[in-house]
């Protein structure tokens, strides 16, 4: 009889936990936000983190975001995907189970594709801020956006400028083998090709290697005048560093929006300098980032990075498209992205069919006395 | 470029082989692989810094190259020692006379431990080691070496041959043998097995310090993560050599070294690991105890 009782005590307190968080989640908006957050590459982690929170706090401060007519505080799940394909699908399962309205993420192009798979079959919005790779628009979803450019933008502007601005021939290229780094370097090589340029050196490195000298030295054989790099920061550190202080290479380094981090310079020093990189233009000059570089300032106490306003956006446009849709159905939220010329921090943006910006500019700048300056 | 690759693969050679001597120190005496050997090199790594952080502030720097020098490998191998002595009492000496899987797991778990515990308190990002030696570097038969690589070699050498005068020369040196050979015999004719033990970890784990902060200093980047990759290889550059023996760890350690350097070099940077660790499953199928292992009956896993 005693028994009885305890088994039936035990089971209602096991049912009051079950609900309890349900209960707590009730009231709120629920987005969530996945990228590397901690590893070697939660720099970009820093800046997914800080433009979202601006960003929600901002419609926080407002009372939120009206859905169906009542407003609702927005409330931020975090997805540490450690840049891990894997972890990527299963936080994006739990975003799906957990109700989630729209997704901030992921980051690396290699996590955002199998991930939005996850997200279209749910119908869950996906913006993300950084994710290069053209194939994650090219899989037909209608929930998958970009805010930021492709890499095939990013290649034939990379390849133009080698050809054209620097005038070299001899070029090498590196890649991390990652969806995003070997992406962006075949598209390099292909708008090389197409003006006549074979590369003198292609080869992959292993990502989370320290020691590149042997690549490098195999490469240094072939007495390139241009080093191009389609990976991340971390990686180009090493390489950089280990080309000018280890082996002597005095060809130019070039790469993508993966290294445009302070990281880059303040630990490769001197080894650095000269370094060409492609990225958006100067974002401090466009009169609408003014505010939110200023807010960062004021919040965070130092200044944006590369993607922090890009997640801003993201986050922002999401949660506009459920005020002005009134909506939080995945469909509409996404057919009202579409809908419209945005006027975000970033500019005017307006979206095509796939998901891709209408308009995005790359620009070359360099490592120049200790920082990026946007090259003309 | 052969002899740059060479002088590459050199000073790869010289963090794998220090590294690898702790786990082979430890498998001697204790029959155990220390898993969580890896994150004393890393800690090894972060004191480093942080040394070398206190002694710019303190201005030591500035005075005297040779002081921090000596400071920043010695400060660290008292740290990781420490670390190394404290590991064993908490994580391995309760389970000694348990089975053979349970220290290992409590090894695996402490490895897990240190990473976080240090990603926690010092940060997911990279860290910067300051850099502390122009030492410029000269070309010879078409290689470029610098004064760094000939200074981590030789680090790296003399330490080991001191490490080697005192296992051969010293009391406390042919109490380790002793032990390592027969630990109940040797109790019984009178060495303290248990400060044995605890010595055995402590160099260990001093020498896996020096490693850490010729990393530091060579690469110029540490982070919470680099004790995983560097102590899988030491492990396999231990296995390969013959575990349980000290020379088999220098061996390892360079063969491992030059294997991958030239792989990477010559045919595919990609699979160079791959091509290392295909090696080892070679040498084991041939040579299960290593290349200068002895093949002891009395302890098959």
């Amino acid at each position: 009889m005693f028994r009885m009782v305890l088994r039936v005590v035990g089971f209602l307190v096991f049912i009051t936990f079950l609900v309890a968080p349900l209960r707590a989640n009730a009231a709120a908006l629920k987005i969530g936000v996945a990228g590397p957050l901690t590893g070697d590459q939660a720099a970009f982690g820093e800046m997914l983190k800080s433009g979202v929170l601006l960003a929600v706090s901002e419609w926080n401060n407002r009372g939120g975001v009206s859905v169906t007519g009542t407003k609702m505080k927005v409330k931020i799940l975090w997805g540490d995907d450690r840049h891990d394909p894997r972890e990527g699908v299963t936080i994006a399962h739990k975003f799906v189970n957990s109700g989630v309205v729209g997704v901030v993420g992921h980051f690396n192009s290699s996590v955002s594709i199998p991930a939005s798979t996850v997200y279209a079959e749910a119908g869950v919005v996906q913006i993300t801020p950084a994710s290069t790779n053209p194939k994650l628009t090219e899989q037909g979803f209608s929930t998958v956006f970009r805010v930021c450019g492709r890499d095939d933008q990013q290649g034939e502007v990379a390849a133009a400028f080698i050809v054209d601005k620097l005038r070299k021939k001899r070029v090498a290229i590196l890649h991390d083998k990652t969806t995003y780094g070997q992406g962006l370097a075949d598209e390099t090589k292909r708008f090389l090709g197409a003006k006549g340029i074979k590369p003198v050196f292609y080869s992959g490195i292993v990502q989370g290697d320290k020691d590149f000298t042997p690549v490098l030295t195999a490469m240094k054989q072939k007495k390139p005048e241009v080093v191009y790099f389609g990976g991340i920061h971390p990686e180009a550190i090493l390489l950089v560093k280990q080309m000018r202080e280890r082996l002597g290479i005095k060809a130019d380094f070039m790469s993508g929006d993966g290294v445009f981090v302070d990281e880059y310079y303040k630990i490769a020093g001197k080894s650095a300098e000269g370094t060409y990189l492609s990225f958006s233009p100067d974002q401090s000059k466009i009169p609408e980032a003014k505010n939110i570089i200023q807010m960062h300032r004021k919040r965070f106490g130092k200044e944006v990075g590369a993607y922090t306003i890009y997640s801003y956006v993201a986050a922002n446009m999401i949660l506009a498209s459920i005020a002005e849709s009134g909506s939080n159905k995945g469909s509409k939220i996404a057919a009202h992205i579409r809908s419209k010329v945005w006027a975000t921090a970033l500019g005017k943006i307006q979206f095509n069919k796939k998901g891709d910006v209408l308009e995005s500019p790359y620009v070359f700048w360099q490592v120049k006395g200790g920082k990026f300056v946007q090259l003309n | 470029m052969f002899t740059q690759q060479l002088v590459n693969g050199i000073v790869v050679g010289s963090v794998y082989a220090l590294i690898a001597l702790g786990y082979t120190l430890v498998y001697g005496i204790l029959k155990l692989i220390n898993f969580a050997h890896g994150e004393i090199y890393m800690i090894g790594a972060y004191i480093g810094i942080t040394t070398l952080a206190v002694l710019g502030a303190m201005g030591i720097t500035g005075m005297s190259i040779t002081l921090t020098l000596v400071l920043v490998f010695l400060i660290p191998m008292i740290y990781c020692a420490a670390y190394g002595i404290t590991l064993e009492r908490i994580a391995y000496r309760p389970l000694r006379r348990a089975p053979r899987l349970s220290p290992l797991i409590s090894a695996i778990g402490m490895s897990i431990f240190l990473q976080n515990y240090v990603q926690v308190a010092q940060g997911a990002r990279d860290k910067a080691f300051p850099s502390l030696l122009a030492l410029g570097g000269f070309n010879f038969m078409g290689a470029y070496i610098s004064g760094l690589q000939i200074f981590i070699l030789a680090t790296a050498v003399g330490v080991m041959a001191v490490l080697q005068l005192f296992i051969q020369k010293t009391r406390m040196g042919k109490a380790m043998r002793a032990t390592a050979q027969d630990r109940t015999m040797a109790s019984l004719v009178g060495v303290d097995v248990n400060r044995v033990i605890a010595a055995t970890f402590a160099i260990g784990s001093a020498l896996a310090a020096i490693a850490g902060v010729m990393v530091g200093m060579y690469y110029g980047l540490v982070n919470h993560y680099i004790g995983f990759i560097a102590g899988i290889k030491a492990f396999t550059a231990a296995v390969l050599g013959g575990i349980g023996s000290v020379a088999g760890a220098l061996l390892g350690g360079f063969l491992l070294a030059m294997l991958e350097t030239f792989w990477a070099g010559y045919v595919s940077a990609i699979y160079k690991d791959v091509f290392a660790f295909a090696v080892l499953v070679v040498v084991l199928i041939f040579r299960p105890e290593g290349i200068l292992g002895s093949s002891d009956s009395s302890d098959r896993v």
